[in-house]
C-alpha cells in the first residue's frame, strides 16, 4: 500500500501541535474504537511519545505490528538502566521521525536506510514491557515485581513451545507500514547489541475492514467488536491501567499488564467446517459480525432472551469470554491483536493465526479469568496457542528527560 | 546542511568537505560521474571548511575556505576524521604479512605432527593435534584473500548435502575432522592429511611472493568477527569435533592482531578505540572460559544464558569494530 501521504503529515502535526498534545491522540483513539484502520484520513502520521501511559496501548492498531522478546545480557542494574535509557532515546527519536545525524566518514551509516533518507515517523509506536524473569536475582528487583506478573502458565488447551515464550523484555513495535516497524526493530537492536539478545519475535498485520467495521481475523470473523471503548477514561482506569497501592509497587502507576499469545489457527480444518457450526462456535454471524441474536455488528449479544443457547450456544466463544453479567464486567480486557502468516509446517499446512495481544489492569482478574472460562470451548479444536508470554507495559515516559523504567530502576 | 555537488570535469571525481587546517574530512563523495550532481548532508558547527576536489588522473583543486562562526548550540555535528592514506596503510599490511609469514612454519610443523599421529594410528593424539593446527590456521583471518584457492584446499567448510567424511570434493582440515571424529581408524585420514601438508607447503612458497592488499587489514578487523558469527557461532563448519568455540577464540586472536597493528592510526581517529579493545578482551576472556584443558564446550551444550551472553558480546564487539573499515578506507590527504 502507498501508506499515509506525506502531505497529510504536516496537516495532522499542525492539529496535534495546536495545544492538543496527547489529548489529540486520545480523541482520535476514541473516534476509532471500532478500529477503522483503513480510514487514512483519521490516521495520524505520528503519535506522541511522552505521556503518563505508553503509546501502542490505546493507540488504534496500526496496520503493521511486531512483538519481539529479548533477554537482558547486562551484568548489573546500572547497565540495565543504561539499556532502558538507550531504548528510550531510540524510541523517542524514531517515533518522532526525522533524518538521523550524518556520521560522515567516521563509520557506517547511522541509519539502515530502509525508510529512505528522511525517516518518516509513519505512525510508529514503540511499547516496552518487562517479563517476570527480569525480577529474578540478577538485578535485585524482586521486591519491585508487579504483583500479578508471573511466567505465563500452560493453560489446559495450550501447546506452548517455551523457546517461543517469555523473556525479560518485550518490544511491541507498530506502524502504518511493515518496513517502518522492521526499521525500528533493527535500529533499536543495533543500539543495544551488548545489552539484550532476541529470544523470539513475530510480525503481524491488521486487515482492512471487509467490507466495513472491525477487521477480520484469518478465520474470517470480525475480531474485536466488543472491545472496551478506549475513549472512555473511566473504563480505561478500571480495565487497563495499573495503580501503585492496591497491592502494586508504587512505580507501576500508569502501566498495564501486557499479554501476548501466539495462536496458530488450523485454517485448513476450519475451512472444512459448516458455516452454522463456525458461527455457533464463535457466537457471531460470519458475514456481518452481528451476534447470533442480533442483526448488525454492534448489536449487543442478547443472552437474557437466549438462556439455553438456542441462538448463541452457552459454550460459544463470545459468551464464555464475556458473559456480560455484573460479576464478569470487571474481567473485560482491551484486545489489540494482529494476524500472522508464517509459511508452512512439516505437513505442508499453512502456519498462520493470531498474535493475540491484550492489555489489562490485573492479569488474574481479567486475562486469566477469561482464559479459564474458555477452557475446552469448541473452538479449541481449531486453534493451538504455542507461544507468547506475560509482560508488564511500563508506565509512560513523561518528558524529554524521563526514561522507560526510571521509577523501577532509578 | 545539504550541498548539491556537481562534477564539471570530464572524468569521475572524488570530493571531500574538509577542515583546511589539518585536512580532516567531514564528508566525502566518491566517484561522482562526469556531469553528475550528488546531494550530501552534514551538520556543521563553528569552524573553517573547504571543498577539496580530486579528479581522476588530474591534480587536486581546493575550494575557497568558508568560516562558520555564528553557530551555537548545535548538537550532533558530523565528526571530522583525518584521512588514512596508502602510505599509512602499507606499513600495517607489511607488518601483518610478516606476522602471518611467521605463523606459517608453525602451522607446517603442527600439520607434520598430525601426519605422524595418523601414520602411527593414534586417533586420540591426532584429534588433539588436529585442533592445535586448525586453530593456528584460524588465527590468520585477514590473509585468506591473499591465500587464494589454497584457502579452500586447506579449510573449505563442509557441504550441506553430503556427509563430510564421504565428500570427495572436500579437502583439508574439515575433511580430516570428519574422518577422525567419525570413528574411522586414524590411517583412513592419511591421504587427506598428506593433501593438507602439501597445500600448506604450497602456501608457504606462494605467500612469499604475494603482497597483502593494504586496504584489507582494516576491513578484516570486523569481517573476521562477522565470519565467526556467521559460520562458527551457528556451527555450520562443524564436521564432528564440536570445536566451534575454540575456532571463535582463534578468530578473535586474529582480530586482535589486526586491531593492534591499526591502533596507531586509530588512536586519534576513532573515539571508541578503547571500547573496541575492551570488548575484544572481554569476548576473548568469555570464549577462553569454554576451554576445559583442551576440551571445548560444544555449542549445543551452552545454556540459554551462556548463549545469549556470547551472542551479545560478539555482536557488541563487531559493532565497535565496524567503523574501523570506514575510517581506514584509503583516502588522499590534502595536507
Amino acid at each position: 500500500m502507498s501508506g499515509v501521504p506525506f502531505g497529510r503529515r504536516g496537516f495532522l502535526s499542525g492539529v496535534l501541535g495546536a495545544g492538543a498534545g496527547a489529548l489529540g491522540a486520545t480523541a482520535l483513539t476514541g473516534a476509532t474504537a471500532h478500529a477503522d484502520v483503513s480510514g487514512a484520513a483519521a490516521t495520524p502520521s505520528a503519535f506522541p511519545f511522552h505521556g503518563p501511559h505508553q503509546q501502542g496501548i490505546l493507540t488504534p492498531a496500526q496496520r503493521s505490528g511486531l512483538v519481539a522478546a529479548f533477554d537482558a545480557t547486562t551484568s548489573s542494574r546500572a547497565e540495565l538502566a543504561e539499556l532502558f535509557q538507550t531504548i528510550t532515546a531510540r524510541a523517542r527519536a524514531l517515533t518522532a521521525g526525522g533524518a538521523p545525524g550524518d556520521l560522515g566518514i567516521s563509520g557506517p551509516p547511522a541509519d539502515n536506510g530502509v525508510l529512505g533518507p528522511g525517516v518518516p515517523a509513519d505512525g510508529l509506536t514503540v511499547t516496552l514491557s518487562v517479563g517476570a524473569s527480569l525480577f529474578d536475582a540478577r538485578f535485585g528487583l524482586a521486591a519491585q515485581r508487579p504483583a500479578k506478573l508471573t511466567t505465563m502458565p500452560d493453560f489446559p488447551n495450550d501447546a506452548l513451545r517455551r523457546e517461543l515464550c517469555d523473556g525479560d523484555l518485550l518490544l511491541q513495535i507498530c506502524a502504518h507500514n511493515p518496513d517502518t516497524a522492521v526499521h525500528a526493530l533493527r535500529e533499536i537492536s543495533r543500539a543495544t547489541r551488548g545489552g539484550m539478545q532476541p529470544r523470539w519475535r513475530q510480525s503481524g498485520f491488521v486487515s482492512p475492514p471487509r467490507p466495513a467495521g472491525t477487521p477480520r481475523n484469518l478465520m474470517g470473523f470480525k475480531d474485536g467488536t466488543a472491545n472496551p471503548d478506549t475513549s472512555d477514561g473511566a473504563d480505561m482506569a478500571k480495565l487497563v491501567w495499573t495503580r501503585g497501592g492496591d497491592g502494586e509497587p508504587a512505580w507501576t502507576t500508569g502501566g498495564s499488564y501486557h499479554v501476548v499469545r501466539l495462536i496458530r489457527m488450523l485454517v485448513e480444518f476450519w475451512d472444512r467446517v459448516n458455516l452454522r457450526e463456525q458461527e455457533n462456535m464463535i457466537g457471531r454471524r460470519k458475514d456481518s459480525g452481528a451476534p447470533n441474536t442480533g442483526s448488525s455488528e454492534f448489536d449487543a449479544p442478547d443472552f437474557v432472551h437466549d438462556p439455553s443457547g438456542e441462538s448463541i450456544p452457552t459454550n460459544a466463544h463470545i459468551r464464555l469470554a464475556n458473559p456480560r453479567t455484573a460479576q464478569t464486567d470487571s474481567s473485560r480486557l482491551l484486545r489489540r491483536p494482529y494476524n500472522y502468516d508464517n509459511g508452512v509446517d512439516p505437513n505442508g499446512q499453512l502456519d498462520m493465526g493470531l498474535v493475540f495481544i491484550a492489555f489489562n489492569q490485573d492479569l488474574e482478574r481479567q486475562f486469566a479469568a477469561v482464559q479459564k472460562r474458555l477452557v475446552d470451548e469448541p473452538l479449541v479444536d481449531y486453534i493451538s496457542p504455542y507461544g507468547g508470554g506475560y509482560f508488564f507495559a511500563l508506565p509512560g515516559v513523561q518528558d524529554p528527560r524521563d526514561w522507560f523504567g526510571r521509577g523501577l530502576l532509578a | 546542511m545539504t550541498f548539491a555537488v556537481t562534477n564539471k570535469f570530464g572524468a569521475p571525481m572524488d570530493v571531500y568537505l574538509a577542515d583546511p587546517s589539518d585536512g580532516a574530512v567531514y564528508q566525502e563523495l566518491e566517484g561522482i560521474g562526469a556531469g553528475a550532481t550528488l546531494m550530501t548532508t552534514v551538520t556543521l558547527g563553528n569552524g573553517r571548511y573547504r571543498f577539496e576536489c580530486f579528479p581522476a588522473d588530474e591534480s587536486a583543486v581546493m575550494g575557497p575556505t568558508v568560516t562558520i562562526g555564528a553557530a551555537s548550540g548545535i548538537s550532533g555535528t558530523t565528526p571530522a576524521v583525518r584521512p588514512v592514506t596508502q602510505a599509512d596503510l602499507i606499513p600495517v599490511a607489511k607488518a601483518y604479512q610478516a606476522w602471518v609469514a611467521g605463523r606459517l612454519p608453525v602451522l607446517r610443523s603442527q600439520v607434520g605432527v598430525l601426519a605422524s599421529d595418523v601414520a602411527a594410528g593414534d586417533t586420540a593424539k591426532a584429534k588433539a593435534d588436529w585442533l592445535t593446527a586448525h586453530l593456528t590456521y584460524e588465527t590468520l583471518g585477514a590473509a585468506y584473500d591473499a591465500f587464494g584457492d589454497l584457502d579452500s584446499a586447506i579449510n573449505a567448510a563442509p557441504a550441506s548435502d553430503v556427509p563430510a567424511a564421504q565428500d570427495t570434493n572436500l579437502t583439508g582440515f574439515h575433511k580430516i575432522e570428519a574422518l577422525l571424529w567419525s570413528g574411522a581408524p586414524a590411517p583412513a585420514s592419511q591421504a587427506a592429511v598428506a593433501g593438507l601438508l602439501h597445500a600448506v607447503d604450497q602456501l608457504i612458497t606462494q605467500f612469499a611472493t604475494v603482497d597483502i592488499d593494504p586496504n584489507i587489514i582494516a576491513l578484516r578487523a570486523h569481517e573476521i568477527v562477522e565470519n565467526a558469527i556467521q559460520f562458527e557461532l551457528n556451527g555450520t563448519t562443524d564436521a564432528g569435533s564440536h570445536s566451534n568455540l575454540a575456532t571463535i577464540g582463534a578468530n578473535l586472536v586474529g582480530a586482535n592482531e589486526t586491531l593492534n597493528l591499526l591502533s596507531a592510526l586509530l588512536v586519534n581517529r576513532y573515539p571508541k578505540l578503547s571500547s573496541a579493545k575492551a570488548a575484544l578482551t572481554a569476548a576473548q576472556r568469555l570464549v577462553t572460559g569454554f576451554d576445559h584443558a583442551g576440551t571445548w564446550t560444544p555449542l549445543d551444550e551452552l545454556t540459554r544464558a551462556q548463549r545469549e551472553t556470547l551472542d551479545a558480546q560478539l555482536e557488541n564487539l563487531v559493532e565497535l569494530l565496524a567503523p574501523i573499515a570506514a575510517i581506514c578506507d584509503e583516502r588522499v590527504a590534502s595536507q
